[in-house]
Parts: C-alpha cells; sequence; structure tokens
C-alpha cells in the first residue's frame, strides 16, 4: 500500500502558474486523458442508477400488494432485476480497474517525462553548479519531490475528478427520483460543508504542528546519534536524555492533539448521515402519508442508499487536497531547477571538429570558481603538438585548474583558451571532451563490471579495446585475477579494489577513448604498494608518450621525464625548463623537489 | 533473542495501560451495541409502519428524533474510543522511543562504529511507526471488528437465519481475498522499492560521478542508460497499479454480489412474509455496517505482521548491551584521579583487524606526552583507550596504578578532557558547546577556556557573541574555528588528563604558535596527551611516542628523536621543507 506522506507547506491547493507548466507534461497523454475522464463519467452514471434498480426492485415486485401479480413472477421479477444489477456491477468493476489502471499509466509516464527531464538537465548544468549543491539536495528533487508529484497526478487530482462526479451524479439521481425529497435533504448540505471545513482546518493545523515537532525530534535524535561519544565523553548523558524526554512529550501532546480532531471528523460526518437518514424519514413518511406522487417506500430505500454514496467521497477529500498542496510545494522546486540557467552552453554554430591535432594555447587567462578569488591570473603558455608538458606546485596553485580548463569544465573570466588555435567555446562540449582524455584525482568507479568502467558504456568501443587498453597500462593482470575477470561487477566508489587498481582503471578508461590530449590529474596516494606505484608509473610514460599530454605531477618519476616542466605558484608559471635546468637554477622547483623525493609527503 | 521474550517487552508497556484499554473496550462495546442493536430496530421499525401505512407523521417524527438521538450517542462513544485508543498508541510509542534513547546513550564506540546513523533513525521513526499503527489503530478496529461481528451476527442469527447465512458467507470471501491481495500487492510493492533504490543509486551515482562522466562526453550515454532504469521502474510500478488499483472496484463488486444475494434471497422472503420489508432494510444496513470490518481482517493481519517484523528491528537496538559500563569489579569508592596513565601490553583490535600491538608506556602525572605516527597508525585509539571509549582485548590500561575498568565510568569520563580532530558541535550556543561538560554554564570559565584556545576575537565579531546558535541563520565556523571551540570545551571542564588528538590539523601556524604560547601553561597542569603530526607542537612535550602499525616504535624527548634515524626525524625535515617552500 502507498505511504501517505502529508505535505509540510500552507500554500495553495492549485498554482495556476505552475499547473499551466504541469499541463504541458499532460499535453501528450490527451487522448487517454480524455477516455480516463469519460469513464469516470460512465461510472458515475452507472453507479448512480443502482439505487433506482433496487426501488424498482422494491416497487414492483417485493412490496408490490395489488393481486394481479403473484409470487413467481415476482420472485422471478427480483430475479431478473438481480441479473441486470449483477451486470452493471460486474460494469462498474471492469469501468473502475479499468480507470484506475489507466489513470495510473499516466501518471507513471508523466512523471517518468519529467524525471527524465530533470535528469537531462542536472547532466547538461556546469560543473560549478554541481559544485556547489550538495548531492543530496539533488537527490531530493529527483526522489521525495517527484514521488509527491506522482502522488498527486495519479490520486489527488483524478481522485477529485472522481469525487466530483460521483456527487454530481448522486445529487442528480436523487432530483430525478423525487425532486422534493432531494432538495429537502440538500438543506443539511450547507451546515455539512462548514462543519466539514472547520474540522478540516483544526486536523490540518494540528498535523502541521505534528510534523514540525517530528522533524524537530528528528534533528535532535539525528544530533545525538552522531555526537553521542562526545556526550558520553562530557558525561551528558543525562541532561540529553532530558532534553530528549522533554521533546518525546511535547510530540505525543501534538499527536494527541492531532487525535484530538481527527477522532471527530467519522462522528460528525456519522451524525450527519444520521441527520439525513430522519430528515428522509420524517419527509418520505409525510409524502407517503399525504400520497404525493412519486414517493414510495422503494424511493425512501433508494435514497438512503444515495445518501451513504453521498457521504463517502467526502471522507478522505482532506488526504486529497493535502496530496495537492504538497505537490505543488514540490513542483515549484522542480520547474524552478528546470528553469535554473545552464552558464556554460554551446554555441550556436560550432567548430566541427574530427580530430586534434594537439595546440594548446592559454592567452593571458584569468579565472576564478568564485567572485574574485583569483585561482589563475593572466596566465599565458603554449603547448605545441605531441608535447608532454608537467605541471607542478604546491596545492592550490592552480595546476588542475589548467586542466579543468581545456576541457572546459568552467569558462574562464578574462583571455582565451584555445586548442587548434580555436577557442573551446566554440566547439560542441561533447566533441572537446571526446577528443580530450582526463584522468582524475581521485577515480570515479561507476556500480558496473569493470569492461563498462573502462568503455564508459562507450557502444564504439569493443570488448578487444578494452582489453587492449588495459594490458597497454598494466591493468590487465590484476583484472584478469578478480573472480569474473572483465565481468565483475565493482561497487560505487570502487570499494572492492585498491586505490593503485583504481588509478589504473581510469588510465585503461582514458586510453580506450583513444583521446588526442591526455590531462592526467595525478596524485601519489600513500597506500599504493610499491609494485602496483611501479605499474602506473611505467602506463604514464607509455601514456604520454605519443599525444600532448599534461601531467599534474607528484611523482618525481615521472616529472623528470617529462620534455618541459612548468612551475606554478599562485596562479602564475613562476619557472620553466627541463628537470636539469630547473634544479640548475636552485629556485623554488629545487626545494619542492627535495619536498617530493622526502616521500612523506605530508599536506 | 527468542520472538517470545520480545513479546514479553512490547507487553510490558501494554500491560502500564491496562486500564485505558479497559475502558476503550467498554466504550467500543456500547457503541457497537447502539449502532448495531438499536439504531436499524429503530429504521426498520419505521419502515414497517411507513409501509403498512400504520404510522402517523408524530409517531415518524419520534422515531426519527430517536434514530438522531442514537447516532449522536453512539457517535460521541466513538469519538471518545478513538481518542482513548489512538492516543495510547502515541503514549506507548512516546515510552519506547524513550527507552531507545536511553539504551542509545548507554552503548558505546563498538555499537557506534557498527550502526549506520541512518539504520537507528529509521527504526526510531518507521518502525516505531509501525509498532504503533499495531497498537493504536490495530487494537481499536479489531476490538470494534470482533465485538461487532459477534453482535450484529447475533441479533442477525435471531431475525433470520438464512440471512444471516448469506452474510456469513461473505466473511471467509471477501477477507481472504483482500489478505491475499494485499500479500501480493506487497511482493510487487518490494519489487518496486527495490528498483528504487537502484534507480536512486543509480542517479546519486550519476551526481556524484559528474565531473568523470562529464570528462569523458558520455553524459548522453548515461542519461540513455537512466531512461533504462527508469522504465524498468515504471512498468514495475505498473505491474504493482495491476492490482492495486482493481482491489477496491473488486471489493465493491463483492459486495455488491453480497446486496444481489440479500435481495434475491430477502425479497423473497417478504412476498412470502417471512421477513418484513423493514428488516429487508435492516439487513442491508448490517451489510453497509459490516462491509469495512470484513476487510479490516485483511488490514490487520496486514499490519500484525509489518508490526512484528518492525518490532523485532526496534528489539536489536533495546537489547544490545553495552561492553563500556560499571560491572562488579567496579570500586565505587574511588571518586577521584591523579592522573597517572600505564600501558600494559595493551593489543586491540576492531572488525577482525588487530590495531594495537602489545603497547607499553608510562606517563606520569603532570607530564605532557605527545604521540606520533602515519595516518591510519593506531594513535587515535590509545586516546580513545585512555579515555575509555573502548575496552583493550589484552593487557590493561591502568590510572593512578589502577585498571581503569575499576573507575566508574562517570569518575574517569569526568576528569578525562577529549578534544577530537573532527570535534562535534552541537546546534546549540557557542557558550553552552564551550560550557558542555561544566555542570552549569560558568561565564568566566567560558570566557577564560575561549581565551585560550583563542577564539574569544573571533567570537566577539558574532552577531551575538557567546550566544550565537551555530547552524543557523548560516553561521557556521571554520575547520580551525572547530577545532579550537573543541580545545576550549576539553579545557573547561578542567581535567586532570586532557587529551589533544590531532585538533591543530586545520589551524594555521600563525593562529597555532599564539595558542600555544597560551596553551603550555595550562598543559603543564595535568597530565596532557598531544596526539598530533605537528612538529611545531609536539616539540613542546616531555616525551614523544612515535607509532607506526599499531606498534611503539620510538620514544624520547624531541631532542633525542631529531638524533635519530626515524620517522620522527624524517616528519621533522618535510616540515622544514614545507616551510621554506611557504616563505619562499
Amino acid at each position: 500500500m502507498r505511504k501517505h506522506l502529508a505535505d509540510d507547506s500552507t500554500g495553495p491547493i492549485l498554482d495556476p502558474h505552475l499547473a499551466r507548466k504541469l499541463l504541458a507534461y499532460a499535453k501528450p497523454y490527451r487522448v487517454p486523458i480524455a477516455w480516463s475522464v469519460f469513464t469516470l463519467l460512465l461510472m458515475a452514471m452507472i453507479q448512480g442508477y443502482l439505487p433506482v434498480l433496487i426501488k424498482k426492485a422494491i416497487d414492483d415486485y417485493i412490496t408490490a400488494t395489488s393481486a394481479e401479480i403473484n409470487a413467481s413472477i415476482r420472485i422471478q421479477g427480483i430475479t431478473h432485476v438481480a441479473w441486470i444489477f449483477i451486470s452493471l456491477s460486474g460494469a462498474v468493476f471492469l469501468l473502475r480497474s479499468g480507470q484506475g489502471y489507466l489513470m495510473s499509466w499516466i501518471g507513471q509516464r508523466i512523471i517518468a517525462d519529467l524525471r527524465m527531464d530533470l535528469f537531462r538537465k542536472l547532466m547538461r548544468m556546469p560543473l560549478k553548479f554541481m559544485d556547489r549543491t550538495p548531492v543530496g539536495r539533488l537527490m531530493t528533487r529527483m526522489s521525495s519531490d517527484i514521488e509527491a508529484m506522482e502522488r498527486a497526478v495519479s490520486d489527488g487530482l483524478i481522485g477529485l475528478i472522481a469525487d466530483l462526479f460521483t456527487l454530481l451524479g448522486v445529487m442528480g439521481f436523487m432530483l430525478f427520483l423525487s425532486w422534493r425529497l432531494a432538495l429537502i435533504l440538500f438543506l443539511l448540505l450547507p451546515f455539512l460543508f462548514v462543519g466539514i471545513v472547520l474540522l478540516n482546518t483544526q486536523i490540518r493545523s494540528a498535523h502541521r504542528n505534528v510534523r514540525k515537532q517530528q522533524s524537530t525530534l528528528n534533528t535532535l535524535l539525528q544530533e545525538a546519534i552522531t555526537g553521542m561519544l562526545t556526550i558520553q565523553l562530557f558525561s551528558r548523558e543525562e541532561n540529553m536524555h532530558a532534553r530528549f524526554g522533554e521533546h518525546n512529550h511535547t510530540l505525543k501532546d501534538a499527536w494527541i492533539r492531532s487525535v484530538y480532531w481527527f477522532s471527530c471528523f467519522f462522528p460528525t460526518m456519522e451524525v450527519f448521515r444520521a441527520l439525513s437518514f430522519s430528515l428522509l424519514l420524517i419527509a418520505g413518511g409525510a409524502a407517503i402519508g399525504f400520497g404525493i406522487k412519486g414517493v414510495s417506500i422503494g424511493v425512501l430505500i433508494a435514497f438512503f442508499a444515495y445518501v451513504r454514496e453521498f457521504y463517502r467521497p467526502l471522507e478522505d477529500l482532506s488526504d486529497k487536497s493535502n496530496i495537492l498542496q504538497s505537490a505543488m510545494a514540490s513542483s515549484e522546486r522542480i520547474f524552478g531547477l528546470l528553469e535554473t540557467p545552464e552558464e556554460i552552453e554551446d554555441p550556436v554554430s560550432p567548430k566541427e571538429l574530427d580530430h586534434f591535432k594537439g595546440l594548446i594555447e592559454f592567452e593571458n587567462v584569468t579565472f576564478a570558481y568564485e567572485g574574485e578569488d583569483w585561482v589563475l591570473r593572466d596566465l599565458s603558455f603554449v603547448i605545441k603538438p605531441g608535447e608532454a608538458v608537467a605541471l607542478v606546485g604546491a596545492t592550490g596553485a592552480g595546476k588542475s585548474s589548467v586542466a579543468s580548463l581545456i576541457a572546459r569544465f568552467y569558462d574562464v573570466q578574462k583571455g582565451r583558451v584555445k586548442v587548434d588555435g580555436v577557442d573551446v567555446r566554440d566547439y560542441r562540449q561533447a566533441d572537446l571532451r571526446q577528443r580530450v582524455g582526463i584522468v582524475l584525482q581521485d577515480p570515479f568507479i561507476f556500480s558496473g563490471s569493470v569492461a563498462s568502467n573502462i568503455s564508459m558504456n562507450d557502444p564504439d568501443i569493443s570488448r578487444e579495446r578494452v582489453i587492449e587498453s588495459a594490458k597497454y597500462v598494466n591493468a590487465d593482470s590484476f583484472i584478469r585475477e578478480l573472480p569474473e575477470g572483465y565481468d565483475t561487477e565493482l561497487s560505487e566508489r570502487g570499494a572492492t579494489i585498491s586505490t593503485g587498481q583504481k588509478q589504473l582503471l581510469a588510465l585503461a578508461r582514458a586510453l580506450a577513448q583513444n583521446p588526442d590530449i591526455l590531462l592526467i590529474l595525478d596524485e601519489a596516494t600513500a597506500s599504493v604498494d610499491t609494485e602496483t606505484e611501479l605499474l602506473i608509473q611505467d602506463a604514464l610514460k607509455k601514456l604520454m608518450k605519443s599525444r600532448t599530454s599534461i601531467l599534474i605531477a607528484h611523482r618525481l618519476s615521472t616529472i623528470r621525464d617529462v620534455g618541459r616542466i612548468f612551475v606554478m605558484r599562485r596562479g602564475k608559471i613562476i619557472e620553466e625548463g627541463t628537470h636539469a635546468e630547473l634544479i640548475q637554477k636552485e629556485g623554488y622547483y629545487k626545494t619542492l623537489y627535495e619536498l617530493l623525493g622526502s616521500d612523506r609527503n605530508i599536506t | 533473542m527468542s520472538s517470545e521474550s520480545r513479546r514479553a517487552r512490547l507487553l510490558v508497556y501494554v500491560r502500564r495501560h491496562v486500564w485505558i484499554i479497559a475502558a476503550g473496550m467498554m466504550l467500543v462495546t456500547v457503541g457497537v451495541a447502539i449502532g448495531i442493536g438499536v439504531l436499524p430496530f429503530v429504521l426498520c421499525h419505521a419502515i414497517d409502519g411507513l409501509a403498512s401505512g400504520e404510522f402517523t407523521l408524530p409517531h415518524i417524527g419520534g422515531l426519527a428524533a430517536a434514530y438522531v438521538l442514537g447516532a449522536v450517542a453512539a457517535s460521541l462513544l466513538s469519538l471518545f474510543t478513538r481518542r482513548l485508543m489512538l492516543g495510547l498508541g502515541h503514549r506507548i510509542e512516546r515510552e519506547i522511543r524513550d527507552d531507545i534513547f536511553r539504551r542509545l546513550t548507554e552503548l558505546d564506540l563498538l555499537f557506534y562504529s557498527r550502526e549506520r546513523t541512518g539504520d537507528i533513525m529509521t527504526r526510531m521513526t518507521s518502525d516505531l511507526g509501525s509498532v504503533r499503527e499495531c497498537l493504536g489503530p490495530g487494537l481499536l478496529q479489531s476490538s470494534r471488528t470482533v465485538i461487532g461481528f459477534v453482535m450484529a451476527f447475533g441479533v442477525m442469527f435471531v431475525m433470520n437465519i438464512r440471512m444471516a447465512v448469506v452474510m456469513l458467507l461473505l466473511l471467509p470471501v471477501t477477507s481472504g481475498i483482500f489478505f491475499g491481495l494485499l500479500r501480493l500487492i506487497r511482493k510487487r510493492y518490494e519489487l518496486v522499492q527495490e528498483q528504487s533504490s537502484h534507480l536512486s543509486n543509480f542517479t546519486q551515482e550519476s551526481f556524484a560521478g559528474i565531473r568523470t562522466l562529464k570528462g569523458f562526453a558520455a553524459e548522453q550515454r548515461q542519461t540513455d542508460r537512466f531512461q533504462q532504469v527508469s522504465d524498468t521502474f515504471m512498468s514495475r510500478n505498473l505491474a504493482l497499479s495491476r492490482i492495486d488499483r482493481p482491489i477496491w472496484p473488486l471489493m465493491g463488486l463483492i459486495f455488491s454480489l453480497g446486496s444481489v444475494a440479500l435481495l434475491v434471497v430477502g425479497g423473497r422472503l417478504v412476498i412470502q412474509e417471512k421477513l418484513t420489508i423493514g428488516q429487508f432494510v435492516q439487513f442491508n444496513q448490517y451489510l453497509v455496517l459490516l462491509q469495512w470490518p470484513m476487510l479490516a481482517l485483511g488490514w490487520l493481519a496486514n499490519i500484525v505482521q509489518r508490526g512484528i517484523a518492525s518490532w523485532g528491528r526496534i528489539c536489536t537496538i533495546l537489547e544490545s548491551e553495552p561492553a563500556i559500563r560499571d560491572a562488579a569489579r567496579t570500586d565505587r569508592s574511588l571518586t577521584s584521579i591523579s592522573g597517572r596513565i600505564t600501558f600494559e601490553n595493551v593489543s586491540l583490535s576492531l572488525s577482525g583487524r588487530q590495531l594495537l600491538h602489545d603497547i607499553n608506556l608510562e606517563v606520569p602525572v603532570g607530564t605532557t606526552v605527545g604521540i606520533t605516527g602515519p595516518t591510519g597508525s593506531g594513535k587515535s585509539l590509545l586516546g580513545y583507550l585512555m579515555a575509555r571509549l573502548i575496552d583493550p582485548d589484552s593487557g590493561r590500561v591502568l590510572v593512578d596504578g589502577r585498571d581503569i575498568r575499576e573507575f566508574p565510568v562517570r569518575i574517569i569520563r569526568g576528569h578525562v578532557g577529549v578534544a577530537p580532530q573532527e570535534p562535534f558541535l552541537f546546534s546549540d550556543t557557542l557558550a553552552s558547546n564551550i560550557a558542555f561538560g561544566l555542570p552549569e554554564e560558568h561565564e568566566e570559565r567560558i570566557i577564560w577556556a575561549a581565551e585560550v584556545a583563542q577564539l574569544r576575537e573571533e567570537i566577539d565579531l558574532f552577531p551575538e557573541g557567546f550566544q550565537t546558535v551555530l547552524g543557523e541563520r548560516g553561521v557556521t565556523l571554520s575547520g580551525g574555528q572547530r577545532q579550537r571551540t573543541a580545545i576550549s570545551r576539553a579545557i573547561a571542564k578542567d581535567p586532570q588528563i586532557l587529551i589533544l588528538d590531532d585538533v591543530f590539523s586545520a589551524i594555521d601556524t600563525h593562529t597555532e604558535s599564539r595558542l600555544l604560547q597560551e596553551l603550555l601553561p595550562v598543559l603543564r597542569g595535568r597530565t596532557s596527551v598531544i596526539i598530533g603530526h605537528r612538529v611545531s607542537t609536539l616539540r613542546h612535550a616531555d616525551v614523544v611516542f612515535v607509532v607506526e602499525q599499531g606498534r611503539l616504535t620510538q620514544c624520547g624527548s624531541h631532542n633525542e628523536l631529531i638524533r635519530q634515524d626515524g620517522y620522527y626525524r624524517e616528519l621533522d625535515e618535510v616540515q622544514r621543507l614545507e616551510a621554506r617552500l611557504e616563505s619562499a
């Protein structure tokens, strides 16, 4: 059964602005929606007709007093009515089930469309946005907000329409059977509605209070659990328990208040139902007594049935309005996200691109992730096709920003980043990144097989290519030792393989794409064993041989072999040259080199 | 633990409210008696009177008034029962929640390193909710169902056996089908849940790995794969809908068939004048009245099943026994400590891995010792052992020459102050965070502690000074500020033993030197343990212990250690180079 997770908002039930956007999602399904509404109408008609049948059975056969029809004909008549009743009930069953399924089909489709749009949007959002938005918040959009909307579409909205039809159908048939009795009964309606509205207001405010108290308690609880050792170290257990106990009591009291009002709801309905019955008895009795045409025992009994039908939809009206209300709050957040500008966009007429020769130019590049916190200041350099360059410097010198800008993860504030003489902003992002291979500092392992982690699910990368790449970067031997070789399933964050193996995998991944430019954000991690370390170093050397490569280096052995070294400090290149030249200079590089060489690199 | 003892544990709570339950049962009985035993008779009587034409208007008016009065009485009773029984659920829920929390305050490091916060939260929210559902609405509904059935069938069998049998046949059919369908629904629902968590993992991974995805221009492919996962999710949802949607229409159909059966059997009986039309209506009313109770049997079976499973999960917390607690060997006459710490052949394993091997060390009263070593070498564990957050597997930790386990836990904790590397601060005022270990907020002490930790000036810049609430209106502390707050929290309680566990890692060197100036005199007055990497801090210790891979490898003063080959000297050299790089 579905969980009823009610809202925490006080906003309107239907915001026209948001409703219009939602409607756009419903548009592709207008035909099934029309069918669904038509079915609802049909159902309301049939269901409204059933009491008429009962009335017929009672008046024409059961209580028929005239002598001209004998008992057996009367019994036959009842059987006849019974068959019609059964067929109509069967039809109602089929219609209701079909309609219910159709509605959930429509709801699921609409929500799936919305979910896809949201996912697509988030995949397109720039890294800058992803950097500053916690994954948890995005997850809430993708899960609970979407769920709230799903409930609203398949239960709330259609439920309300169905209820409306039922109410109108019942009222119509009552008027049809005896407009006088009907009108007398309708006299109760204003009181009923006032009663429901008053109670609902109380119930909702009580419920809101419950949710507030629950979330206060949950916050406290969460904090207490995560900080429990601190609490124990400072002997504050009693204190914390007392505080928790207080909130626990408050929550209970909030619940009791909610129960207080909630308990009134069904009994109130019950009293109104009883009032309707009594009115019926009096009015019906009077009508029968005075011999008013069209009012009979059968009519009276049919009216009893209508009264029951009438009250049923009212019972969960507040549930449905809650569902709708919370969906409005959720849809506001979702549409807000969908409409966030993307900042980094593809050019209108992108430069077509097949292969890069590999010329990289930075022209007076100034860059900050946030505000005026400059990471790169007026940086210029040229890297020739096929050349390998190492960037070295202390943490925060701006090395990895250089790599990020070449892949256009971010846009520069001033100056230009050019590849093959063209500004990176003039390429399509996908084209650019397909030709630029990146090995990240902390390789991300996706859940899936080893092979899919190397090919990144690219169907153009064959199994042979995957294995060939893995062999080239010395990853093949450890992969073959895994329980199912290349088909071994890895879990998120790659818990099942070691850090060094993850790095080898990341190298294979980059190589498999056969990039023209290779960016390696390399980090010597203390936890890599010597053997794997040697494999990684060997693989790095091989990889950099045949293409333009930038190595953001921490490993001495690899730096030494690179043709040119840029020494960076505070967003600028302060020294440049080969390893031998730089060492001779006895400058910043030399100190840095000694530090890296001491192999206990604690930063 | 056996399910029996678990049931007994739950019954303890129920028994406390036995009078509420008894009162609830009585109210239910009277309410149901009116609803089933009186009101339908009134209606029956009225209709018979109308049908035969015997009744005049005042007659009917009287009956109608009686009907309303009866209904009001029944409704009031039902209202009070609801308040009583639903309230009972919430009262018991509160008691259980309180007991779980108490147990959580007693459980130790071992428990918290094993259990995830999210799991504990789930047990205290949704699992507890399922148990409450059983106790409140479950108890209410089951009593109404049982009492309603007994009375209604009693009345019906007296009125007309054949009609009563028709109704009785309906019972197993509806509740059986309903229960079966609920089970089927649950199975399909689990499939939906499974795919839902798959969907959410996939999403989570896509966001967390966005850098890699973008780097390989794989967003489109990832989106296509997401489409597949999302489609499967949708089709599983639709599979659920295929049974979950028709369930109410089906129940409606069954009841329609029931009323047709009543019409056929009852109509014939009326014609044969064995039943009055009023009685016929009365039977129809019972059908309506019993509709929900019949379904309720299936619903009850379902929530009871869920409640039992949830209670079992809750019991795993309630049944966990803390390893660190006062026991038979605790000597309650020990009320203070002077601060001498000795480790005798201490070894420690956590989740199957031995982390400390045969550690022997001695910290005399009033000395300052340093502990250093590579990340993951086990140096923090030494601090844990001194604060008795954990007990060794073998060997002994001695305080003042007596096993630490002989002291009441409160006494140890009361005299040991710990500032951890990643301190946990509470979303409360800064003042109460600093005064966390004090019996009450002592203003002078708070200010003194903040001044020592070099926090005073920064706090004065906050909107409400010491009364600023952390985490509110975007007030957050930097890593270094958090560490310094943890230092003031530890020294504010003026402990005999002060343990600073890597608290300088996020503090810049400039602040560190000012901090040390103030802090060193405070350290001198007690036994102090500085765990960390910075030679600039460690050099002030009387003795430094080096821990590598769980073993004590070096020990001596700063001056002795920098003359030896080993970890400490390398550490010193690296940090000198770093300093040169910084100033270059």
